[in-house]
Order: structure tokens, then C-alpha cells, then sequence
């Protein structure tokens, strides 16, 4: 058999590469073009080859590397990592059509760090040995850098060192963890091992109860950081402000530390000293980043940051489903990762539309826009109502699990995260009013409507948050199998 | 074929009619109209004849379930209660689709009029047909999303946008309650299943959700101080998106703003498609309600008061569909208080509140399409500016009149002479007054009886105002077209007569609607369960009992004409602003002071949200100290270097070494 993930790696990269040496704007994104499709087209296979069923590692690969060190080259998906996979490889061809025409300086570098970007998310995904999973992790920091850095707006220095030192400083706290995990293995069983699985399994046989702790906390932090929970997530707004489009779709993308979640922290929870404090935890930043994001949405007037603080609500959902600890609440914290792809990345291209043909983004200077670009107004609207959670889109499926099925385990933050839904719909429908309703702005001039190019990667996305919004089995059988054997540690705890 | 099999294309037809018609409306003649007209004329017919096979044998209903997605399922149930919904619903909106063709001629926008109404529908039809909580929560939800796209149907207009984004706004203030709700519900019954859900059982699908009724109700918790049933807490949550939907106090602000959208969608959301899902809600988990201490009570005091409370906001608006507006929260009160009456009628209560909301359905989109055919003649809503319309519009004029005799209830007692309105309010408050009797608190009778006659008294001021006297401005105006007026003459048909014929076998029918192969519920169990004594029988209520009703009305009709026909007493001496009662409710009792600008905008946004906005600056603050301080004590280090730090390789490189340098230091102990 082909091995499939080290090809979904290599792919990308190896376009990349070659996009680095093309001459022209038309060279560069027809190559780049040219390698996400047919990323997503092994992507596709993989998927719809992919046994949803079974909760092991399927197109596992595995070889030794540094044996000295217990570092091996070993690869495989599973429930959590696939839909993941399949969404970045749906959204990246989606997005390079969408910046098609976009002229920008250096046009080689800008396909290749989108494609270099994308070997390096789906390298975090796939790698199943900590020393892989760690070079990827800081990999993915250099394209977003440079993204934001070269192609931003006018704050950008300031907002890619911000992000860059910030997510670096916790990613090195988590490394940290790392090291913790792996010497006291070592130590235990006496020979050493970067495999993640077999580190996860040795976990609960570290008999000091402090440094249990303090690995798992360690984890923690790097995944809340990079997330972002309240109250690291700072960097959040200025870095997604501050990048141009495709970077900001890239940053949404960036799903890796929800990922960690699922594949390094939930499993080791249940064996932490104190499991239910660490349940609380969780819990209580995921019902403070839920209400927090919303308010300061609804205090912000440059329509991009609200979508930011929007962003950083979504994710609270994802540790407050991890907080509930049972298959059901872990699944739909997983699918709202997957469906916080797809609904950020149209939101993130609506307004880059808005900016570009109306040369602003601050709410209050725009108005009665649907008039004009009545096509915008339709997909803005399916997105703001994806968004704040109608039901019959994808958004909907996620909460409904997390809070429902969280309730039994963290009641409090449940009604925190209920009461904050009335003002996710007030932001959204507020923004929605002040800039797409109400008489036409003069001001702004003429305006045209999105041109074809950018509507149609739009609407497939629109359609995609349909269709798994009404159908949401195709990703969330995967996820549940993977959820159900994640949530059956902790009930064999009977915690 | 059993008709049972096309049941699902009730709601999916004019769902698809939504999509056609959104993206081909435009190469169709009138904004593709007849795509949705003959969809939902199709539904009206599946539902008649499902309705009709149901009432031969009410115990065989139609039900299907199918696994979708986590712990849900989708499905469908009709019983009696879901068919004559279905029935109503499909036809009123027939006949408003019929009628906005005319209305709707000159805009336009009507494709996607047209597609958005069918959606309207289609979520409403899906709402009344669902087998669980969570399915009925959704088309819940996309109603929702309906009205709010249909309210700002001219999102041209700032007022139609505002308006629009606060009927969503105040109704999802009830759906977070019903959410609430549910999540309450499902964490209850995961635990009573111990966390693993059998197969083939669909945890929230109602015939579950009854069986574990004893259950829930032997679960307590304390709320606020109160030693409450989890099945209380419940329903009650329940029953707060109910009173989101349905506009019962407080969260009716929405629906007079409501308005702002075309004439023909506040006939839709008044009559078939939004409002009555609340009612619809609390009739459909109605053995929740009756086994839940103490909530049928909140339903009835709450009803009552919205009754009476919206009726007087009702005698002082000259906004002809405000009138209107205040007229529905008001009958959607006794739709309530009729529920709540279950606590001393048992399930009769269901087929009583049924049946004025069905009853109700048909005179209120008949007065909404009448001022809608009045302002779409004249082009103003202000009644002040009307006056002797009935002259030029004498269709709509009797068609009006017809409905507001149904509304105000007119009929005479023990016999089959009378409105819609009379064979459906009178036993509502007729049992109000039983429930005095057993209980000895007759608020909700007092409420009741008042409302009826302030009802008969706005009504009937409207129609003199508008249709009576001499024209006070030159508005010109014409009698509408044939598709709007014969759409008028059906309804009024109904109005007038649909009581009389169908009355006690709808009560009964509808009654009954727990006790089929669904599910079997013992309502006098339950009652015990729920601390509720239902009376052994009534029907034999005093005389004058039976008679007030109907005298208060014609009190209410003489009071309208001697001061709006005759003009007897000169009315400018109490409306003035001077007078302190007249601007209490001119001004609604100062709830959008209360709740839009002091509460919405004082307090949630420029307080707590701009309060959190600089929160979250110091939060950047501390990192940027954090920062600087890092920065300061590196400079020191960056002497010795080169100068130009690329930071972003450094640190990666630094990361990498760290881990060489620490993995060879371990090597050497080990």
C-alpha cells in the first residue's frame, strides 16, 4: 500500500517548493492551484476509504528514525484527526481560487508558505511520535509569520512579533511537558520512547502525583494558548486583523491545538491527581471564553475584529464539550472545530470583499451594503446564522452536543454558555443591520457586487455548512468512534 | 399507498417551492408565485385527507422515526393535535399566498417574497409534525429566522431592519429558555438510561420523554430558594420560549414592531405560521405541563394577564395594525389561559385552546388581509386619516365586520347561532370561572372577562373609525382585486361559521389526542402527579355566567358606537398627553424605555460589553509590560550579538537545542 499520509505531507511541500521558483503571479498560483488539488484529491481517497467504525490508527506508518532516542517517523489518522484533514484540504484549493486575482509582491513566496502552511497543519495531524508532532507544531509558525508580517496591514510588524513571540513562549511550555512525559517514562520502563500513543499509555504509571500534574498543566498550556482560551488570547485579534486574507483563513485553519486536546489531554486527564479540578478547569475557560468573545464582539467597530473575538467564543465551546467527558459533548466539541473552519473562512472572506470594494471595515461607515451586493448579502447572511448557531447549519450541531450533553458534568458553565448564545445572536444581527441593511451609504461610492470568482468558493463553502449542518454523520460518526473510546477512560475511573 | 407515506411532503413540498423559487422566481410571472401556491395547496390536501382518515379512527396516528445524528432522531407524528394544525396552517397560508399574488404586484423583490414565505411555512409545517423536542426546537428556530428575514423584507427601511433584529433578538431570549430546556431534559434522561443510549430508542422523542414523566418529576432541585421538580423547572423553560414566540408578556415587545414587514407576513405571523407555535409548544408536551407542580398555574395567571394587559394597549393605538398587533397578544393570552385551565379541566383544556387558536387563525388573517386591502387602496395605516372606507370598499368592509364579530365573539349561549370566535373563547372563560370556583382565586376569570369586553370595545372602534363616517382625508382608493377578495370571502366564511359546525367534535377530537397507539397517557394520573384537582364535571355553570361573556361584548360593541359612530362624548378631552393614564398606554407602559434602551443598550452593551472591551485591553496591556520587560533585559544579550536578530529563527533553533542538549545531558546520568 502507497503510504498515503507521508504523500498528504510531501505533496503540498513538494509544490511549495516548486512555487518558490516560479517566475510569475501566473506560474505561482496555477502550480500552487495544481498541488491543493491534488492534496485534496488524496485526501478524498483517504476519506472516503477511511473505516469510520473503528477507533485505531488507520494508514499507519511506521518507521525508526533515531532509535537512540526512542524517536520513530510513525503516522496515522483516526476519527479525530480525519474530518480535520478533510477540511483543510476542502478549504485551502476554495481559498487559493478566492485570492486568484489578488496582486501582491512576491507572489511565488505568498502560494508557496500557503502550501509550506499546509504540510506542516496536516503533518501536526498526522504525526503520532512527540519529536514529529513538535516539529511540525513550530512549523506552522513560520508561513503565518511571514503572512502576516510581509502581506499585512499596517499594524503587521507589531502583530506577527506579537503572535510569533506569544505562541512561541507556549509552545515552549508545552514542550516542557514533553520532556516531562517522555524522561519519566524512560525512567520507568527504561529505554526511551517519542511514540504519543505508547507515552500516553505510560502516563498513568508515573507515580509522582505532582508531576502528573504538572506535565498535564504544561500540556495544557501550550494547546489553551495557541486555541485560544481567555485569558491568553491576545495575540488573537491584532495577528487575524493584521493579515490579509488568506492568512486569516490559514489562521483559522490552524486547528492543531484543538486537536492536542482530543489526541493528548483528554486521554491523560482522567489520571491527573485531581481529575475533576482539571474538568473544572476546562470547563470554566470554556464558558468564560464563550461569554467574553461575545461581549467584546459586541463592542468592537472594525467588523473584522469582531469576527476575531467571535472566533475566540467559538473555541470555548471546544473546551467546554471537552469539560463535559462524555462521548456525545467531546464529538460535538470536535465537530465545532470542523465546522468553525468552514463558517470562520467564509466570514474572513466576506469581509475581505466588504474591504476591498468599499475600502473599509468599520461598521458604522458602512450601510444598507445588500442593495448593492445583494449576492454578498445571501452568503453573509447563511454565514452570521451558521454563526450564532441556527439550527439546519453546521454550528447548531456542535452546541447542541456540547451543551446538552456537558450539563451533567459542568451545570454552571452550561447556563454561563446559555446565557451568552442571546448575545452571539445580538452581535451578529447588530453588525448585520449597521452594515448590510438601512439606506445605501453614499458615501462609499459605487459599489459592485462579489465577482464570480470569489462567489463561487464562497457558496461551496456555504453549501458545505448546509449540508453537514443537516447531515452531519459523514464527520460525526468518525468523531463519535473516537469520542467513545476517549470518554471510556474516564468511565472505567468512575470519575 | 397508505396516505400516511406522503406525510413527509407536507412540510418538504413547500420547502423545495422555497428553493425553486429563490433561484428561478425571477423568469416566472409574479415573482414565481404559483410554485409555492401549488406546493402548499398540495400539503392542504394531504393534511385534509390525513385529518379526515384520523377522525374515523383517532388512535391510529401516523408516526415515523429515523436515527440522524448524536442522540437524535427526526420524525414524524400526527396525531389529532398535529392535524388540525396542519390543516389550518396550510390552508390560512394558501389563502395569504393566494392573496399577496395582488398585494404583492408591485415590488420588486417578490421572488423572494414568495421563496421566503414558503420557507415561513415549510418550518412551521415541520415544527407542527415533529415526533421530538429537538426537531420541534429547530423548525423552531427557522421560523424564527423567517420572521426575521420576512420583517425586514424592506431591509431598505432603517425602521424595518431595527424592527426585524428585534423580534429575533426578544425571541431568542425564549429559544436560550427553551434550549434550556432541553439540555435540562436530555442531561435527565442520559442518566436515567445510565449514560448508553439503547438502540431503537430515540431519547427526545415525546412517546420517551412521557414515559419517563414519574421519574422526572420525583427528581427535585432548589431554584432561587424554591424547592422545585426538575419536571417543573422543565416545562417552565419550556414555557419560556412559548412566551417568546407567542408574545406573552414580557416578550411580546416584538410582535406590534413586527409591522414593519408587508402587511401579508404579519397576517402569516399572527395567524398560521409564528405566533401560535408557543401555544402549539405547550399543547404538545401538555403531559408535562399537567404532571408539573404548579406550571399550569403560571400558564393561566400569565395568559390572563397578557390578555387583559395587551387589550388595553389595544383601546388607545390609532395605527390600524397595532390595533391588530395588541388584539393577537391579547388572544394569544387566552389561548394560554385556556392551557392552563387544564389544571382543573384536565386534556379538555387542549381542545379548548386548540380551538380558539384554530378558530382565531382564521378571523385574524382575515382582519390582517382586510387592513392590508384597505392600506393597499388607501397607502396609510393611520386610522385617524381614514373614515367612510367602507363606502369604496364595501368586500372588504363586510368581510371586516365578519371578523371582528368573530373576534369580539358574538352568539347566543346553548344554542349553534354564533361566531368562531364565541364557540371558542366562551369555554376558555367559562372555565376560567370553574377554576374560580375550585380554587377560589378568580383573577384569571376577572382578567378574562375585562379583556372580553376591551376587546369588543377596540375592535369595534377600529371599524368605525376606519370604514364608518366621512372620508377625513383625500385618499381616493378602490376596491382590491379578485385574488385578494375571494381569499377575504373564504376566510370570513370560516370566521362566521367554522365554530358552529365543527365545535364540539374538534374539542373533542383534539382532546383526545394522548391516547392513541403513540402514546397512552393517563391525564387523571398525571394530574395527581402534578397536585392538580380536576373538577368532576362542569357545563352547569349560573345563567348569567353563561350570558356574560356575550353581554360584556355587546357592552363593549354600544360603547364603540356611541363614542365613534355617534360621537356622544367628545374623545379629545381624554387623549391628550395631559392625561396621565392615556400616556401610560399610548406609550405601552414605557417597556421599550424599560427594556430596549435602558436594559439592552444601558446595560448590556454600554456597560457590561464596553466594560469587558477595556478589560481586554488591560489584558494586552499586561502582555505588552510582560513583553517589554523581556525585551529590556534581552538588550543586554543583544549587545553580544550581531545586532539584527531574526527572532523567529532564533527562537526555533534555541527550541531545537534545548531539546539536543537536554536529551545528551540525560544520556550521561542514565
Amino acid at each position: 500500500m502507497l503510504p498515503f499520509l507521508s504523500l498528504l505531507i510531501l505533496i503540498p511541500l513538494i509544490f511549495s517548493g516548486i512555487t518558490l521558483f516560479t517566475k510569475s503571479r501566473e506560474q505561482a498560483r496555477v502550480v500552487a492551484f495544481v498541488g491543493a488539488l491534488a492534496t485534496l484529491a488524496l485526501s478524498l481517497y483517504m476519506y472516503f476509504t477511511f473505516d469510520s467504525s473503528s477507533a485505531s490508527m488507520q494508514f499507519e506508518e511506521m518507521r525508526s528514525w533515531i532509535p537512540s532516542l526512542g524517536i520513530s517517523y510513525h503516522l496515522g489518522v483516526d476519527g479525530i484527526a480525519m474530518p480535520l484533514i478533510l477540511l483543510n484540504t476542502i478549504v485551502i484549493p476554495l481559498m487559493l481560487i478566492f485570492t486568484w486575482d489578488d496582486v501582491r509582491s512576491a507572489p511565488n513566496r505568498f502560494y508557496a508558505l500557503i502550501l509550506a502552511m499546509q504540510a506542516a497543519v496536516i503533518g501536526v495531524f498526522v504525526s503520532l511520535d512527540f519529536f514529529l508532532f513538535y516539529i511540525f507544531w513550530e512549523l506552522t509558525l513560520i508561513p503565518l509569520f511571514f503572512m502576516v508580517n510581509i502581506w499585512g496591514g499596517p499594524n503587521k510588524a507589531h502583530a506577527s512579533m506579537k503572535f510569533f513571540i506569544y505562541t512561541h513562549v507556549a509552545s515552549l511550555v508545552m514542550l516542557l511537558g514533553i520532556f516531562g512525559i517522555y524522561f519519566a517514562s524512560w525512567f520507568q520502563s527504561g529505554f526511551p520512547s517519542m511514540d504519543i500513543p505508547y507515552l500516553l499509555s505510560q502516563f498513568p504509571l508515573i507515580e509522582d502525583g505532582m508531576l502528573r500534574d504538572g506535565i498535564f498543566l504544561a500540556l495544557l498550556f501550550g494547546f489553551l494558548v495557541k486555541m485560544p482560551s481567555v485569558p491568553f488570547h491576545s495575540w488573537l485579534p491584532d495577528a487575524y486583523v493584521e493579515a490579509p486574507v488568506a492568512g486569516s483563513v490559514l489562521f483559522i485553519l490552524l486547528k492543531i491545538a484543538g486537536y492536542g486536546m482530543f489526541r493528548v489531554i483528554l486521554p491523560i486527564l482522567p489520571d491527573t491527581s485531581n481529575p475533576s479540578l482539571m474538568i473544572s478547569i476546562l470547563g470554566l475557560l470554556g464558558a468564560v471564553s464563550i461569554l467574553y468573545g461575545a461581549l467584546v464582539a459586541l463592542s468592537q467597530q472594525d467588523l473584522k475584529r469582531m469576527i476575531a473575538y467571535s472566533s475566540i467564543s467559538h473555541m470555548g465551546f471546544v473546551s467546554l464539550g471537552c469539560a463535559g467527558f462524555v462521548a456525545y459533548s467531546i464529538s460535538g466539541a470536535m465537530f465545532q472545530q470542523f465546522s468553525h473552519g468552514l463558517i470562520m473562512a467564509i466570514m474572513f472572506m466576506s469581509v475581505g470583499v466588504i474591504q476591498a470594494t468599499t475600502g473599509t471595515r468599520i461598521i458604522n461607515e458602512l450601510g444598507g451594503l445588500a442593495s448593492k451586493m445583494p449576492k454578498l448579502a445571501v452568503i453573509m447572511m447563511l454565514t452570521f446564522m451558521a454563526s450564532l448557531g441556527l439550527p439546519g447549519l453546521t454550528g447548531f450541531v456542535a452546541e447542541v452536543n456540547v451543551l446538552a450533553f456537558s450539563y451533567a458534568n459542568v451545570p454552571t458553565y452550561v447556563i454561563v454558555a446559555l446565557l451568552a448564545i442571546v448575545i452571539t445572536a445580538a452581535y451578529h444581527l447588530w453588525a448585520m443591520q449597521r452594515a448590510m441593511f438601512g439606506v445605501y451609504n453614499e458615501k462609499l461610492g459605487d459599489v459592485s457586487d462579489v465577482s464570480m470568482y470569489q462567489l463561487v468558493p464562497m457558496a461551496i463553502i456555504a453549501l458545505l455548512i448546509l449540508y453537514f449542518g443537516l447531515n452531519p454523520n459523514p464527520v460525526f460518526e468518525m468523531m463519535l468512534t473516537s469520542s467513545n473510546q476517549i470518554a471510556s477512560l474516564m468511565a472505567v475511573l468512575g470519575v | 399507498m397508505p396516505i400516511g407515506d406522503f406525510a413527509f411532503m407536507i412540510p418538504v413540498l413547500p420547502a423545495l417551492a422555497f428553493v425553486l423559487t429563490f433561484f428561478f422566481g425571477k423568469k416566472l410571472p409574479q415573482g414565481g408565485a404559483i410554485i409555492p401556491i401549488t406546493a402548499i395547496a398540495v400539503s392542504f390536501i394531504i393534511s385534509l385527507i390525513i385529518t379526515i382518515n384520523l377522525l374515523q379512527n383517532p388512535e391510529e396516528v401516523i408516526t415515523q422515526s429515523y436515527q440522524w445524528f448524536s442522540a437524535f432522531n427526526v420524525g414524524i407524528l400526527i396525531d389529532p393535535l398535529a392535524a388540525v394544525m396542519l390543516t389550518m396552517v396550510t390552508l390560512v397560508s394558501l389563502l395569504i399566498h393566494i392573496y399577496s399574488v395582488g398585494y404583492m404586484s408591485h415590488d420588486p423583490a417578490k421572488p423572494r417574497y414568495f421563496a421566503e414565505t414558503a420557507l415561513f411555512t415549510a418550518s412551521m409545517l415541520s415544527l407542527v409534525l415533529s415526533d421530538n423536542i429537538l426537531q420541534l426546537f429547530i423548525s423552531w428556530e427557522l421560523v424564527g429566522l423567517c420572521s426575521y428575514l420576512l420583517i425586514g423584507f424592506w431591509y431598505q427601511k432603517p425602521s424595518a431592519a431595527s424592527a426585524a433584529k428585534k423580534a429575533f433578538l426578544t425571541t431568542r431570549i425564549g429559544d436560550v429558555m427553551f434550549l434550556a430546556g432541553i439540555v435540562l431534559l436530555t442531561t435527565d434522561l442520559f442518566r436515567m438510561v445510565n449514560g448508553t443510549i439503547p438502540e431503537q430508542l430515540y431519547l427526545l422523542r415525546f412517546d420517551v420523554i412521557f414515559s419517563y414523566i414519574p421519574q422526572l418529576s420525583a427528581m427535585n432541585t432548589t431554584v432561587l430558594g424554591f424547592e422545585v421538580t426538575h419536571l417543573t423547572l422543565i416545562t417552565l423553560l419550556f414555557f419560556g420560549g412559548a412566551v417568546g414566540k407567542s408574545g406573552q408578556f414580557p416578550l411580546h415587545v416584538w410582535l406590534p414592531d413586527a409591522m414593519e414587514g408587508p402587511t401579508t407576513v404579519s397576517a402569516l405571523i399572527h395567524a398560521a405560521t409564528m405566533v401560535t407555535a408557543g401555544v402549539y409548544l405547550v399543547a404538545r408536551t401538555f403531559p408535562m405541563f399537567i404532571a408539573a407542580p404548579g406550571s399550569l398555574i403560571i400558564v393561566a395567571y400569565l395568559g390572563a394577564f397578557t390578555a387583559i394587559f395587551a387589550a388595553t394597549m389595544g383601546i388607545v393605538m390609532n395605527d390600524i395594525k397595532r390595533v391588530l398587533a395588541y388584539s393577537t397578544i391579547s388572544q394569544l393570552g387566552y389561548m394560554m389561559l385556556g392551557l392552563g385551565m387544564g389544571a382543573v379541566i384536565g386534556a379538555e383544556a387542549v381542545g379548548i385552546s386548540i380551538f380558539h387558536l384554530v378558530s382565531h387563525a382564521f378571523f385574524k388573517a382575515l382582519l390582517f388581509l382586510c387592513a392590508g386591502s384597505v392600506i393597499h387602496a388607501v397607502g396609510t395605516h393611520d386610522m385617524r386619516e381614514l373614515g367612510g372606507v367602507a363606502k369604496v370598499m364595501p368586500i372588504t368592509a363586510a368581510t371586516m365586520v365578519a371578523a371582528s364579530l368573530a373576534l369580539a365573539g358574538f352568539g347566543i349561549p346553548k344554542t349553534i347561532i354564533g361566531t368562531s370566535g364565541f364557540f371558542s373563547k366562551d369555554p376558555i372563560i367559562e372555565s376560567a370561572y370553574l377554576f374560580g370556583a375550585e380554587s377560589g382565586s378568580w383573577l384569571p376569570y376577572i382578567f378574562a372577562i375585562v379583556a372580553a369586553l376591551l376587546t369588543s370595545f377596540y375592535i369595534f372602534r377600529l371599524i368605525f373609525m376606519t370604514f364608518t363616517g366621512e372620508p377625513r382625508t383625500d385618499y381616493g382608493g378602490h376596491e382590491s382585486p379578485a385574488t385578494m377578495t375571494v381569499p377575504l370571502a373564504i376566510l370570513s366564511i370560516f370566521a362566521l361559521f367554522f365554530g358552529a359546525i365543527s365545535s364540539e367534535t374538534f374539542k373533542h377530537f383534539v382532546s383526545e389526542t394522548f391516547v392513541n397507539n403513540f402514546v397512552h397517557m393517563d391525564i387523571h394520573a398525571l394530574a395527581e402527579l402534578g397536585h392538580y384537582e380536576l373538577a368532576a364535571g362542569h357545563g352547569h355553570e349560573p345563567l348569567l355566567i353563561v350570558w356574560m361573556p356575550i353581554i360584556v361584548a355587546t357592552l363593549g360593541l354600544l360603547l364603540a358606537y356611541v363614542i365613534y359612530y355617534q360621537k356622544a362624548v367628545d374623545v379629545s378631552r381624554f387623549v391628550t398627553r395631559d392625561n396621565p393614564l392615556y400616556r401610560l398606554l399610548y406609550n405601552r407602559y414605557y417597556q421599550n424605555e424599560i427594556l430596549t434602551e435602558f436594559f439592552a443598550v444601558k446595560i448590556v452593551y454600554e456597560s457590561i460589553s464596553m466594560a469587558t472591551y477595556y478589560l481586554d485591553r488591560g489584558f494586552d496591556w499586561i502582555v505588552s509590560v510582560l513583553s517589554y520587560i523581556v525585551f529590556e533585559a534581552g538588550d543586554s544579550f543583544r549587545k553580544v550579538q550581531t545586532g539584527n536578530v531574526r527572532h523567529y529563527a532564533t527562537a526555533v533553533v534555541l527550541g531545537m537545542s534545548l531539546l539536543v542538549v537536554l536529551v545528551k545531558l540525560v544520556m550521561e546520568v542514565i
